[in-house]
């Protein structure tokens, strides 16, 4: 994937998600409506094309202003990756040449790499993971099962232990999927089913399309090291 | 300028340890209380998880999922107001709290509410529960 296609791409997925969680706030809250709606507005211009520059800039500063206002993210890890990636994309159109703008959207890739890298080697070396005794308590009292009837699998201690192993084996064995583009894309599909998964047990839906908008990141750095 | 700073500091640099651990997990509970001698009400919780979530409801929430990013929002500050104390969790909670209350008590059946947090972890191997903070009461009108 060319970087400008990617880039292009990014945009566009991340005006998808924003207006997505913009959209919830404004017809379902009444704090900082005024704010919701600059973003949407701005979505609009990302998605049209149009004035790409200034609705990146708008909707950085708004983004400042919401962690001001939440006094951090509003939505935990995916509000965080939602500001990494504005803040790359940004960089990337702003940059005075093109290595800095590769750069700063590589660091996107990159970051993306250690969401999965990361998460997986801290449950690895925790044996509370590898017995899936952490993956059982998470469903029998987290605040994070979507429904009470859910909190029964953790009674299903096998399942539970084969599920662990599977989310520790995917993240920590990610970043080898870079080595070649049929890998890469191998890798996103189990990662798009385990976001999912995560969206529909756990009800974590800004996830899923906040880290799909990073992925063609990944596709373009790919291609430039190993393509 | 240098709290925004601060908290945009870990967007650019994140961690990205989700779930290394699985700490004790926060909830919300309140009541309705009337000024000292009045009648108070029982505990309930703050927007309980409903029995079950139909597949066509998961897919839907894909899309459109305020109300349970909402009580996500409360976890997360649950978390911190007994973390990092600050006016500001706690004068959030009591906003989505009272938000809820409207909804389910009757028109001056109880002039103030107060609000308390469970927090829930496996200890020796059973699941305990324990009061970790109850607040002051606040106007119903917060």
């Amino acid at each position: 994937m060319s970087f400008e296609a990617a880039r292009h791409l990014t945009g566009i997925l991340l005006a998808l998600a924003f207006a997505q969680s913009s959209l919830e706030h404004l017809i379902c809250d009444t704090k900082a409506r005024v704010v919701f709606a600059l973003r949407l507005i701005c979505c609009a211009f990302l998605l049209a094309g149009i004035g790409t520059l200034p609705a990146l800039g708008v909707l950085w500063l708004t983004a400042l202003y919401l962690l001001h206002l939440f006094q951090g993210p509003y939505n935990g890890g995916s509000d965080k990756m939602g500001v990494l990636i504005l803040t790359c994309l940004l960089l990337s159109h702003l940059a005075p040449s093109a290595f800095w703008q590769h750069m700063a959207f590589a660091w996107l890739a990159v970051q993306l790499t250690l969401s999965y890298f990361v998460s997986g080697q801290v449950k690895l070396v925790n044996s509370e993971w590898r017995s899936g005794r952490a993956l059982t308590d998470v469903f029998a009292f987290s605040a994070y099962p979507v429904a009470e009837n859910l909190r029964g699998l953790a009674t299903h201690t096998r399942l539970m232990q084969i599920m662990s192993w599977n989310v520790i084996g995917f993240e920590v064995l990610f970043p080898l999927a870079l080595l070649s583009a049929p890998t890469l894309w191998i890798a996103l599909g189990v990662a798009a089913l385990f976001h999912l998964a995560n969206a529909c047990l756990f009800g974590l839906n800004r996830f899923l399309w906040i880290w799909l908008a990073a992925w063609p990141s990944l596709l373009w750095l790919q291609d430039r090291i190993f393509g | 300028m240098m709290r925004v700073l601060i908290l945009l500091l870990p967007c650019l640099i994140p961690s990205w340890r989700f779930f290394k651990s699985v700490e004790p997990s926060p909830r919300v509970q309140w009541r309705g209380v009337s000024p000292p001698g009045g009648p108070e009400d029982d505990w309930q919780d703050y927007r309980p998880a409903p029995q079950t979530v139909s597949v066509t409801g998961m897919l839907r929430r894909l899309i459109w999922n305020p109300d349970r990013n909402r009580d996500l929002w409360v976890v997360s500050l649950s978390e911190r107001l007994i973390l990092d104390p600050s006016a500001h969790f706690h004068d959030e909670i009591c906003r989505r709290v009272a938000a809820e209350a409207t909804a389910h008590l009757a028109p001056g059946q109880f002039s103030d509410l107060q609000f308390r947090l469970l927090f829930i972890s496996r200890e020796d191997g059973r699941i305990e529960s324990q009061i970790s903070y109850v607040s002051n009461p606040f106007p119903l009108a917060a």
